[in-house]
């Protein structure tokens, strides 16, 4: 039984099933804009972090450090009351798309990559800051030379954010609705497709999961290799 | 713009309750080498940062020709202990800091590597470099800009002979070109060899300011005769 389980699994994946490819690019579609938002945001915020050292700044700290354990389902679930028809973003029209798990997988992932961020810069600053400030560089240059000197582990940091957020299943199942051809991805089809007996789906989305994964695991190993 | 005579007046500092310098007055107008020197956490590596400005000065107690640290600091380099390098080749080190300091002179890093005779080590990353290489590429970042004074802070202690005299003989070449030097160094033989004016620090105190050869002939104080014995 199961040697056929996944030999109809493989058959999906190599005959490029219309729904399981719908549902990988939607997946991708929603990591990859939150990875990017977040990235957008979060790397020059935990730099500009070490830079501007002050109480507000360990604050900040401990609050993202606290968050990147946060359980991906409380956070949809806050989305949720924030966006739902009767939240104070209610506005938006948002719940039940695929801008709400974006939105999610941002929030989720943020406080990662601004922690993650925030040691690497702080890590390269400490060898660094005597020999920039002798150049008496301005702090916006500084920032750029220390982000350049980071660029290995900082691409390193948005890999780990991508796994984060591609493996993601609480806050996307509850503020998306795992809505079939709309906003179904890989981790909440996972789920759907095994609770209803349909497990052929499922693993071939399960073995592709393991992939991105792997490829991951992989890239993070040759850059640390590079660093 | 002039920048000697250089005048600390009264200057101290501390981390927490650990005096690292104490009411330090210097007033110097050499114009070539000032060496200083000291026992192991005498503070001269701190007082040599306080001059660069790497450390906080709220009272201006140090000046240079009556401009301060903030004024001046474009016309000097450090060169430290450990050479900060990027993770860069050396080429892009040296590119790296004549970039900031906007030298826009045509091959400018091609004759820096040339005058400080690198061009074997141009392209290899500063990382794989060794410890005299290091050093060289780290002065060679110095002189960009053609700074007025460079700090060097033990620039040989970690190198073999040929290393130190070659650095000795690229340091002696910045002093004819009119670089105010600050070293510090532990080598007696060293700071007879190059230095003319010397700073011996003791406990974060200064307890002799003068010329080389008075030094060496120091007979009272305790502390700089054992240093010279011993050194």
């Amino acid at each position: 039984m199961l040697s056929n389980i996944i030999e109809t699994a493989f058959h999906l994946i190599f005959t490029l099933d219309k729904d399981l490819i719908e549902i990988i690019t939607l997946s991708l579609k929603v990591t990859l804009s939150a990875l990017l938002i977040s990235v957008f945001i979060s790397i020059p915020f935990g730099s500009f972090l070490v830079l501007y050292r002050n109480k507000f700044q360990s604050f900040v700290i401990l609050v993202s450090n606290t968050l990147m354990g946060m359980p991906p389902v409380v956070l949809g679930l806050i989305i949720y009351t924030l966006v739902s028809k009767r939240g104070i973003f209610g506005f938006l029209d948002i719940l039940y798309t695929p801008s709400a798990m974006i939105l999610a997988q941002t929030l989720l992932i943020t406080p990662i990559v601004v922690s993650l961020t925030y040691e690497e810069i702080y890590k390269k600053h400490k060898d660094y800051y005597l020999f920039l400030n002798s150049l008496n560089l301005s702090n916006f240059s500084k920032l750029r030379t220390l982000i350049y000197e980071c660029r290995y582990a900082l691409i390193t940091v948005t890999l780990t954010g991508f796994g984060r957020a591609s493996a993601e299943v609480g806050a996307v199942m509850i503020v998306g609705g795992n809505i079939n051809h709309f906003t179904r991805v890989m981790t909440t089809a996972i789920a759907f497709e095994t609770s209803k007996g349909s497990i052929e789906l499922a693993v071939a989305l399960g073995l592709i999961l393991i992939m991105i994964s792997f490829i991951i695991t992989l890239l993070i190993k040759s850059l640390r290799k590079i660093k | 713009m002039s920048i000697l005579p250089i005048k600390i007046d009264n200057f101290s500092y501390a981390i927490g309750d650990s005096k690292i310098l104490r009411n330090i007055n210097i007033d110097s107008k050499e114009k070539k080498i000032t060496i200083i020197a000291g026992n192991n956490g005498s503070g001269k590596t701190t007082l040599l940062k306080a001059m660069h400005g790497l450390i906080e000065d709220p009272s201006n107690s140090i000046s240079w020709a009556n401009n301060s640290i903030k004024t001046i600091k474009e016309l000097q380099s450090m060169v430290f202990q450990n050479p900060i390098l990027l993770n860069r080749t050396t080429f892009e080190n040296i590119l790296y800091v004549a970039n900031k300091k906007k030298t826009n002179e045509k091959n400018y890093v091609n004759k820096i590597i040339e005058k400080l005779n690198i061009k074997d080590i141009a392209n290899i990353d500063a990382r794989y470099l060794s410890g005299g290489e290091k050093q060289k590429v780290a002065i060679a970042m110095s002189i960009i800009g053609n700074p007025k004074i460079i700090f060097l802070d033990e620039p040989t202690s970690q190198l073999d002979p040929v290393y130190k005299h070659e650095i000795e003989s690229i340091i002696s070449s910045l002093v004819e070109n009119d670089t105010k030097i600050f070293m510090t160094s532990h080598d007696i033989s060293q700071i007879k060899r190059i230095g003319e004016e010397i700073i011996f620090l003791d406990k974060g105190r200064v307890i002799f300011n003068g010329k080389v050869k008075e030094f060496l002939n120091e007979k009272t104080n305790k502390v700089i005769r054992n240093y010279i014995s011993y050194g």
